[in-house]
């Protein structure tokens, strides 16, 4: 998987274009990450409580 | 209102509110559409939405400074003390660092990328900065829009838990109940427009 994204300029030196779409599905698999966890904390706490 | 309830968000807040989610929602959908396969000619609607929310969170600012109380969103020491929070929870104050930060990168660098693409109304000239300067602006545009992947995903579902609901209740009423409010929040403080 790479980070970022490259491309070339008149002379072929390579040049930054931005991040590596490869990204996109971490972004997005972070976010569940988060809800899985808090999901998880949020049922624990329920059957500390209960 | 009745007594039992407090006015969280007045009708110009809310209205900003969902007209800056429709420009987010365009945004990401239009800007991530031809990742994700589909591809048409995109960047018309996205500039227009991009400009709507510039002159959306234009006018949050001037709001929250002039009309509002901008302390009740900034982090503070109570934050991390078992008194009940103010109007805004620790996780509310961060879910707007967040946003602050993805939005505000996504505004000042998106405005700079029109000059590289052009719109009808400013002319293009893509010779304005070297191509790793402009890989850098792009750079931090998409990692913008990475971060509000995120933050869409972590906002919407902290919105629909049923525990919450009733924030989301107050983005669309205004109002909020002082039982609801009192799970996480001290009243006192509220009212006193801590």
């Amino acid at each position: 998987m790479s980070l970022l994204r490259y491309g070339h300029d008149a002379y072929g030196a390579t040049v930054l274009n931005g991040v590596s779409w490869d990204l996109l599905p971490v972004a997005f698999w972070a976010g569940v990450a988060v809800i899985v966890v808090h999901l998880i904390w949020r049922a624990l706490r329920r059957g500390k409580c209960a | 209102m009745s007594n039992d309830k407090l006015l969280r968000h007045a009708r110009i807040d809310r209205c900003f509110h969902w007209l800056t989610a429709i420009a987010m929602t365009m945004l990401l959908l239009t800007s991530l559409s031809p990742i994700l396969g589909w591809n048409w000619a995109w960047y018309g609607v996205h500039w227009v939405a991009g400009l709507l929310l510039t002159l959306l969170i234009l006018l949050h600012i001037v709001r929250a400074l002039f009309w509002q109380r901008p302390g009740t969103m900034l982090l503070s020491a109570s934050d991390f003390s078992a008194r009940g929070a103010g109007k805004y929870t620790l996780a509310q104050k961060m879910m707007h660092l967040g946003w602050m930060l993805a939005v505000l990168v996504a505004i000042v660098t998106g405005l700079l990328l029109l000059k590289k693409a052009g719109v009808p109304f400013m002319e293009r000239d893509p010779y304005m900065y070297s191509l790793g300067t402009w890989g850098v602006l792009t750079l931090l545009h998409d990692l913008a829009a990475l971060l509000s992947v995120f933050l869409v995903l972590v906002h919407v579902y902290f919105a629909v838990l049923p525990e919450k609901r009733a924030y989301l209740r107050a983005m669309v009423s205004g109002s909020i109940s002082r039982a609801d409010l009192a799970a996480e929040h001290d009243v006192e403080r509220v009212e006193r427009g801590e």
